[in-house]
């Protein structure tokens, strides 16, 4: 069997389940844009005053860059998942659909138009009775536009933990595993095509000739499915999705390690307990995993103590790691009503490194012995380290001294413009694998400024009241994982490209961790 | 009966007049043919009737009420209308057109058929063919029975014909005018009927009222119009396709 095959078919079930997501995600959205879309472009058309109002409203909520907007409606809403996910690809499809229903309306022909009148209809019936009828094509023709924009859309909101094929394609982005990728990508791409197909066929289907001029069975027949098929496939779709509700949902955030370590929780649940699993991995950031938590859309992720005492709790820096630990549980619990677990053992703090043979050449062996040469010196690191309290700003303060450039850069990719010289300072993580592949030098935290990374599960009180089982599961992972162990599996998955799940089985196994 | 007393009507607000101080009487039973060139206001006395276009000046009632007082829906439902464009609703079978009307006026559902189907008799179009199909499919000429049947469909004591054989070829209009002088005899409806052309105007027409810049000219039976002009107008225009083929006989 050829590798990608297997990788495939190991991936089926996930494959289905991100794939009923998907569909349920677009179904939906479109069908409310139809329910919205098409009375505003009635009343655009009826109230000369509210056309330029609508037309208008719609057209500039399509110039919001999708991405920009669904994390606008995270903050309106406060909330991730579905539902602004679902609100906001639906104010995507609006547009298409008012704007071609105001078309298909308008553009009636004015000799109909006076025989609609002349006969004696009212306004509401010339348009129910003549003008609806006819722009029947158009209006369809909108929804097609909508429909098929939704699945591409769509794969936009796993960012939010709203699920579908975007997981695969976030996870492969994360890992820079084009298989993941295309393994997201495909199938939304045949999606579309179905979905383009499916309008397309309500659009035969509704043409007056056949309807009225072809009466034959089997035409009959193909109409009815024509017209059936995607109201079943919403209907499937939304089923499906309320159905593969799971028991216990894990985030993760979206880099490699975070990828791992869910994978761990999930093979490990999935092992000792009947529960249903559902891996919402690639959450966009710290701040999304905790919204989520807090929310109840997942259930449990891997956070670090450091991460949670400063970027979430907003508590000032705290150097002694059991302190961290003891402040986050006992404020978790408190604000959040959810539990650290043990932690696994692994500290994967931040570590400023640079390449080898620069450590040399200078005698670089701490943060300080930067000082004189920094403003000579390029960093380069994600956006989430400009905005930490353990970031950027509060670095430069603590060491007393800046870096010449600044340069934004993936997280995923940090690692390979330090060794391409296209930078020549890092914050690495601690764990990462390509510190040692890469032949990169950590260098010492002298005046202690980065606060302890203790990674631990952090989960739900109520998840854990409810599956008492889970509690022992978690805690089989205590102290299983150190530095080194953490930067071998990464390095695994980062440098030789195998699977993050296989990864994480392997491990759990060598560790007799699996029944 | 319709009566029209000293109808003007101005789209620009008095500066020029599409119809000035028009008084004219259509008797029941009878056919009355407005006659002229385009813009000479004959489609907007028509579409004044039915108050398409609200009259400036002046009344007019329509079997002896007057229509400012009337719901205009109610009243154009009331009124058999046959238009320029054909103007067939392309979505509906020929048979829905026709009973369009009746459907607005909250028929039942069996008697709009019946009569749906008996109209189609009544225009030459076999139903068992014609009524199931949709309008695309018949020819102009086709098209325009289903649009006379349409407007007979509630049996309205007055009908409008807005030039309804302008856009048919030749041959189909001798047809369906001869049809017309047939449906006239036999439905005896109160008509007003639009053209620009004289035959169809002579054919027709009991009386023709001939109309120019917005102004009657003269009315009267074409014995009176062909006899005894009451305008250099009038004489002008019955005179020159006489003039005309003269004119061609000479050259050849």
């Amino acid at each position: 069997m050829p590798d990608w095959v297997q990788f495939v078919v190991e991936r089926l079930p996930e494959l289905g389940l991100r794939t009923v997501q998907h569909l349920a995600l677009t179904g939906v959205s479109t069908a409310l844009a139809v329910l919205v879309g098409v009375p505003l472009g009635i009343l655009a058309l009826r109230v000369a005053r509210l056309k330029g109002l609508i037309l208008g409203t719609a057209g500039i909520l399509q110039t919001i860059p999708s991405l920009a907007l669904l994390t606008l409606l995270l903050v309106l809403f406060h909330k991730i998942g579905a539902l602004p996910a679902i609100v906001a690809l639906t104010l995507y499809a609006l547009l298409p659909i008012v704007r071609n229903t105001v078309t298909g309306l308008e553009g009636i022909s004015a000799d109909i138009l006076e025989a609609a009148r002349g006969i004696g209809m009212t306004p509401r019936q010339e348009t129910f009775m003549v003008r609806l009828p006819l722009a029947l094509p158009v209006i369809i023709a909108g929804v097609r536009t909508a429909a098929v924009t939704a699945v591409g859309v769509a794969t936009l909101s796993a960012f939010i933990g709203a699920g579908g094929l975007g997981q695969f394609i976030n996870r492969g982005l994360a890992l820079a595993n084009w298989g993941l990728i295309l393994l997201g990508a495909i199938p939304a791409a045949i999606l579309a095509l179905l979905v383009d197909l499916l309008v397309a066929g309500v659009r035969w289907a509704v043409d007056p000739e056949r309807r009225i001029e072809r009466r034959r069975r089997p035409d009959t027949a193909l109409r009815c499915l024509a017209l059936a098929a995607p109201v079943l496939l919403l209907a499937g779709g939304s089923l499906g999705y309320a159905r593969t509700r799971p028991d216990v949902t894990i985030g993760s955030k979206p880099f490699t390690e975070q990828i791992i370590l869910g994978h761990m929780l999930a093979e490990l649940i999935e092992a000792h307990t009947d529960l249903k699993v559902d891996r919402r991995f690639c959450l966009g950031g710290t701040m999304i995993c905790h919204e989520a938590l807090d929310n109840g859309e997942i259930d449990l992720y891997i956070e670090y103590t450091g991460t949670g005492l400063m970027a979430v709790l907003g508590r000032d820096m705290i150097a002694d790691p059991d302190e961290v630990y003891r402040v986050v549980s006992r404020e978790y619990l408190d604000k959040f009503d959810a539990r650290w677990m043990p932690p696994l053992g692994l500290n994967n703090t931040y570590a400023i490194a640079v390449r080898r043979e620069d450590a040399k050449r200078h005698g670089w062996e701490k943060v300080s012995d930067l000082r004189p040469y920094a403003a000579e010196l390029r960093i380069g690191f994600p956006f989430e380290f400009y905005e930490r309290p353990d970031g950027y700003q509060p670095f430069t303060a603590a060491y007393g001294f800046e870096f010449g450039e600044v340069r934004e850069v993936q997280a995923g990719l940090m690692y390979d413009v330090i060794r391409a010289g296209e930078v020549d300072v890092i914050p690495a993580f601690a764990t990462d694998g390509r510190i040692a592949e890469y032949d990169l030098v950590p260098l010492e935290d002298d005046r202690r400024f980065f606060p302890p990374y203790y990674a631990a599960p952090v989960v739900r009180t109520t998840t854990l009241l409810r599956y008492p089982r889970l509690e022992p599961v978690l805690a089989k992972l205590a102290g299983v994982l150190d530095d080194e162990t953490m930067q071998r599996l990464n390095f695994r998955v980062d440098g030789k490209g195998e699977a993050p799940d296989a990864v994480a089985r392997e491990f759990l196994s060598s560790e007799r961790l699996l029944p | 009966m319709i009566t029209l007393s000293n109808v003007s009507k101005s789209f620009d607000g008095g500066e020029t007049f599409a119809v000035r101080n028009l008084s004219l009487t259509v008797d029941d039973g009878e056919t009355l043919v407005l006659l002229g060139s385009s813009g000479c206001g004959k489609t907007t006395t028509l579409k004044m009737i039915n108050r398409l276009i609200e009259a400036t000046e002046g009344r007019i009632e329509v079997g002896g009420r007057d229509v400012a007082g009337l719901d205009p829906v109610g009243l154009r439902r009331a009124i058999g209308y046959v238009f320029q464009g054909i103007g067939l609703f392309p979505h509906m079978t020929v048979r829905q057109n026709i009973e369009v009307v009746p459907r607005l006026l909250a028929w039942p559902a069996e008697k709009r058929r019946r009569r749906a189907l008996e109209l189609l008799e009544l225009v030459d179009l076999p139903p068992d063919q014609y009524a199931e199909r949709l309008p695309r499919r018949l020819s102009g000429g086709q098209q325009q029975r289903v649009g006379v049947a349409r407007a007979l469909a509630a049996d309205p004591a007055h009908l409008l014909m807005d030039e309804p054989f302008g856009a048919l070829d030749a041959l189909s209009r001798d047809a369906l005018q001869q049809e017309m002088l047939d449906l006239k005899r036999r439905l005896g409806k109160t008509v007003v009927f639009v053209t620009h052309d004289i035959f169809e105007a002579l054919t027709l027409g009991d009386r023709i009222a001939v109309l120019h810049r917005g102004e009657l000219q003269q009315v009267g039976p074409k014995e009176e119009l062909l006899g005894r002009p009451a305008t250099p107008f009038v004489r002008e225009l019955f005179e020159k396709p006489a003039k005309q083929l003269a004119a061609y006989r000479e050259a050849l």
